[in-house]
Parts: structure tokens; C-alpha cells; sequence
């Protein structure tokens, strides 16, 4: 972030953030000419009965639309049922892919730069060498670059749910879809964005690093679950899942011991001096680390975590030793969003409504 | 034609429908009673959330649209409300079910001109497609001006909406779309010096003055 970069000028952003400080009249202006298209606070008027699916529609939908859906419902279900063996059952959205440099590849089709861009569909695997670079990108959902030897499947592109497999190399995804909505599966973790912009990098072995340079994104395998807020990064093995996040501007000391503690055996006696130094080292924001490892520890050492997570940051309301010893899953939830990284209960609800068992 | 419930905002006085639920009442509060039937509980969360889908909406469909599509989507949601299993995600789960109606309406209804240009397409365009010949000269530059927001990124235009049109804070567009502070910061102060640039290269179709 340059020093020109308007989120560095608070004061300037006051009154665009909540209308207080110094009045931007350009902002007063817009506000001014806008309001027409304010919501305009008309009630809500419900049918008599919440079944009758018809005469809600014909309340609020102009006739000739539901005209239309019906004509395209038939349609829709022509198309399903010839399509039916070999397509999924959500209408999948082809994502434009053009090439940023050299000539990536689509299955066997070459993208050049000279052409505008070129269809990427479910099923099918970019590739890019070590001279080429490709941009994928889909409307609703946001922007992906796929760095030099890079190889990246799309496995599902529906309305809610986009989901690609980065198989080996480097992507940088910036995406604007609502949390959730971007899944990224690695031979070792699943990515799963909840706003807005990171690094995925894999490695021929199957590890992997997450770097996150905007909002958080969490990282699953197996219930073991690792959340990584902008400005910090996360490693991931296959077989071990995600590693412990920590803050890149942490001292050398405490990455080191961070990833020295993940390597080692539960019950070596380097593990032990790993967490003093981590304990020792850890800054108010390494609270991050801290929370992350009372699920990672047990006993005594999970005791010292809580007791140096509690002094950096006061447990909230609700929140107890004994019951953060025992990892009482609401009380994590509650310290979790008392760190003001990101709110859990967006992770929560993507586990309720779908979450693979990867 | 059915007897017809009214949930009217709080500038109709909702607290006559049913005077034993307090519109203060948390979200969880009013989500559960909802969720059990009581209809003035579905009111009250319909007060509370329905500027911020007329502003996902707005982002997406054109104005003349919008309102009949926030109660399309509030309709649409109250029979799925009982599976909401944590009434903590009632929020999120309202927004992706505005985002999803937005889609759907223009799956089925490909005649209406669609205001989701590409940043990249001609910006003049776009306001053109709002302006109509019965627009005054100052609506024309509220169109032209909304048309300048829906021109940018879609990262922006949501957030971007919800402030200057909604009138919502910062604060408020974070706690209801599950974003974080950080994110709806960094969306507003790059969107809005986004949109300053777009508004001073733009010429108002109505007035060919300076918007």
C-alpha cells in the first residue's frame, strides 16, 4: 500500500465512513442527488398464506416476466434432462481467460495474447508454462492470475458456488463475490475466501503457503481449521492439513518457532522450547497465533497459551478459562471475533451449508 | 384476492401490528420468533434489513425494479427462514438471497437493458441508459451519478450503494453484509476516489455541464 493510498488518510475518510468529521461536499452532493433512489420504506405486504407461491409472485413480479420464467422454465428443463447424465445439476458459468503473457493453454487450446479471451469451463485445466501467465475471470465473482508453471481446474462455476482445484503453481485471486462463494481446493488444504484478496501457491509435493493481502480467508482440511487475516500466512502438508497462521511482520523468532512447533513431535522436547519462544515473542496482534494454537495444544500447554492469549487480549464477555481449556466451541467463537479479525459466524454458516468433507 | 398482512417501516408505525414485540429487539430475538410464525418479528427484521437489499439490489437491477424485487426477496425468504439453523447468519443469508434474486431476475427477463456494464464498456452508455426523456434535468444527474457507481468494479459499487444512496455507515454496511471493517473501508475510499475520477471526466447528458 503506497502512501497515497486514500484507506492511509483517515481524517479524509471520516465522513464518507459514517458521516462524521469534516463535510465532503462532493460526497454531500451525491448523497443529495441519490436519495431518490432511496429505498422508500413502503411495507412489506405478505400473502395470507406463505404456500401460495402464485399469488405472491403475481404481487410482486410484472406479468409479462412470469410469462417469461415460465417459457424459460420449460426450456430450462428440456436442456436439463438431455444434459442431465453429464452436466451438473446448476447451470454452470463459463469464465472468460485471456493471457497476460506467453501462451497458457485450456486443455489442448492455446489462449494467445492477441486474442480479446477464450471460454473456461467446468472440466477443463489451465495450464500455464514457464514463459506464460493467464487471467481468469468471472463477473460475479472476481479475478484470478495464474502465475508461470501453474495448473488450474474449474470444478464448479454455479450461482453460488464457484470452486477451482490449483493443482501445482501460484494464483493471486482479488475477489468481490460475497464470503464463501470461492472455494480453492489444493492437493493438501481447501481455500475458502471470505473477502477479498490472497495468494495461493502449491508446491509439486502437494504443500502449499496462503498469503492473504485483504480481508481473511480460511483454510480446511478435515475439521482442522486455520483462519488467515490480511497481513499474515498460513503453510499447509498433505496429510497435516493447515499449519498455524502468524503475521509476517512478526519477529524472526517467533515465524521460526511458529514453524519449527507445526514440524515438530507432540511430545519433543523442541516443541517445548518452540512455545516458550512463541509465548516469549508474541505482540498483541499474535493473538492471531495464540488462538489458533489452544486447539493445537493440550494440558499444560494449552494452559500457558490461554494464560498469555489473556493477558495480550482480555477475554470477553462469556468467556472463561476453564471453559477455553475445555475448548467450548461457543467461547472460542467469542474470542475469535473479539480479536476483530473477521466475523466467525460467516465460517459457521458456509461448515452449515455445505462444507466438504475434503 | 388474499387477506393481505402489512409490515410497514417504522415511519408507518409497525408497533400497532403487534405491540408485544419490541422493534429494538436483537436479531437473534426477532429471527427466532420469526422463524416460529410470528409474522410482525418477520416486520420488524424486514425494517431493519430492507435498505440493505434495496442497495444489493440497486447495485444490480435497474431502479424502477428494485422495489418490487425487495419484497420478491423478502417473500421468497420467509418460508426457507425455519432452516436457518443460527439466527446469527441471518444477515449474510438475507444478502445472498438478494444477490441470487438480482441473477435470477435477469435469467428470466433478458429484454430488461441490463445496468451491469463492464467497467471497460463506453461509461456514456450507461447513463444513457437511464436517462429517459421524462427525466428532469436534476434526476438526470441522479441517474447519471448511479450510473458513474455501477460503472466501477463490482467491489465497489455494493458498499458504494449502500453509503451514499442507503445512507448506511461503514460500520452498519460491515455488521449486515458479514464483511469485515478493514474490507468495507478499503471498498468505500477506493471506490469513492474511483467514482471522483469517473465523475470529472463525465459530461451531465442533461445539463453538458460538469456533474
Amino acid at each position: 500500500m503506497n502512501s497515497k493510498d486514500p484507506t492511509t488518510t483517515p481524517e479524509r475518510n471520516d465522513y464518507l465512513w459514517d458521516s462524521s468529521g469534516t463535510p465532503d461536499p462532493e460526497i454531500q452532493r451525491l448523497e443529495s442527488q441519490l436519495a431518490e433512489f432511496r429505498h422508500d420504506n413502503r411495507p412489506l405486504v405478505l400473502p395470507e398464506t406463505l404456500q401460495a407461491t402464485n399469488v405472491r409472485k403475481a404481487l410482486v413480479v410484472p406479468l409479462r416476466l412470469a410469462a417469461a420464467a415460465v417459457v424459460l422454465l420449460a426450456l430450462g428443463s428440456v436442456a436439463y434432462i438431455a444434459y442431465k447424465s453429464s452436466r451438473p445439476s446448476e447451470p454452470q458459468i463459463a469464465w472468460d481467460c485471456s493471457a497476460l503473457s506467453g501462451d497458457p493453454q485450456i486443455g489442448s487450446q492455446t489462449i494467445f495474447r492477441e486474442n480479446s479471451s477464450a471460454n473456461f469451463r467446468v472440466g477443463q485445466t489451465l495450464t500455464t508454462n514457464a514463459n506464460s501467465r493467464a487471467a481468469i475471470r468471472q463477473d460475479d465473482l472476481g479475478e484470478i492470475q495464474v502465475e508461470p508453471n501453474s495448473r488450474v481446474r474449474l470444478e464448479q462455476s454455479g450461482a453460488n458456488r464457484k470452486r477451482i482445484r490449483l493443482e501445482l503453481g501460484t494464483i493471486h485471486a482479488a475477489i468481490w463475490a460475497p464470503p464463501t462463494e470461492f472455494v480453492v481446493d489444493t492437493p493438501s488444504a481447501t481455500a475458502v475466501d471470505l473477502g477479498c484478496a490472497y495468494t495461493l501457491q502449491v508446491n509439486p509435493d502437494g504443500s502449499g503457503t496462503l498469503r492473504t493481502t485483504l480481508g481473511w480467508v480460511g483454510f480446511h482440511l478435515n475439521g482442522r481449521d486455520s483462519f488467515i487475516p490480511a497481513g499474515a500466512m498460513c503453510l499447509t502438508r498433505p496429510g497435516t492439513g493447515p499449519g498455524t497462521p502468524y503475521f509476517e511482520d512478526a519477529s524472526p523468532y517467533f515465524r521460526e518457532a511458529v514453524f519449527a512447533f507445526d514440524s515438530s513431535d507432540s511430545s519433543s522436547d523442541a516443541r517445548a522450547r518452540q512455545l516458550t519462544i512463541i509465548l516469549e515473542q508474541a505482540r498483541a496482534k499474535d493473538a492471531l497465533t495464540l488462538w489458533h494454537l489452544l486447539s493445537r495444544t493440550d494440558g499444560s500447554e494449552r494452559a500457558l497459551v490461554y494464560d498469555r492469549l489473556a493477558t495480550l487480549v482480555p477475554p470477553p464477555d462469556g468467556v472463561s478459562r476453564d471453559g477455553m481449556l475445555s475448548l467450548n466451541h461457543q467461547m472460542l467463537d467469542r474470542y475469535w471475533d473479539a480479536l476483530g479479525l473477521g466475523r466467525i459466524s460467516v465460517w459457521r454458516m458456509w461448515e452449515q451449508s455445505g462444507a466438504p468433507a475434503s | 384476492m388474499a387477506t393481505l398482512y402489512e409490515f410497514a417501516s417504522p415511519h408507518a408505525g409497525l408497533s400497532a401490528v403487534n405491540p408485544s414485540l419490541d422493534s429494538t429487539a436483537p436479531d437473534a430475538t426477532l429471527v427466532r420468533a420469526a422463524q416460529k410464525g410470528d409474522r410482525s418479528a418477520y416486520g420488524h427484521l424486514y425494517s431493519r434489513y430492507a435498505r440493505m437489499v434495496h442497495g444489493i439490489l440497486l447495485a444490480r437491477v435497474a431502479p424502477h425494479h428494485v422495489e418490487d424485487l425487495v419484497q420478491d426477496v423478502f417473500l421468497h425468504a420467509l418460508p426457507k427462514l425455519p432452516s436457518l439453523r443460527d439466527p446469527a447468519y441471518f444477515p449474510g443469508w438475507l444478502a445472498a438471497i438478494a444477490r441470487n434474486r438480482a441473477t435470477d431476475f435477469y435469467r428470466n427477463a433478458k429484454t430488461d437493458v441490463s445496468l451491469d456494464q463492464d467497467a471497460s464498456e463506453d461509461k456514456s452508455a450507461s447513463s444513457a441508459a437511464l436517462v429517459t426523456p421524462q427525466t428532469s434535468h436534476s434526476s438526470a444527474e441522479a441517474h447519471a451519478a448511479l450510473a458513474a457507481i455501477r460503472s466501477l468494479p463490482e467491489a465497489y459499487r455494493e458498499p458504494l450503494i449502500l453509503r451514499l444512496v442507503e445512507g448506511m455507515t461503514g460500520l452498519e454496511i460491515a455488521q449486515r453484509t458479514g464483511l469485515t471493517h478493514g474490507s468495507v473501508r478499503v471498498n468505500l475510499s477506493r471506490g469513492m476516489q474511483m467514482l471522483r475520477e469517473t465523475l470529472s471526466q463525465k459530461v451531465s447528458p442533461a445539463t453538458g455541464g460538469e456533474l
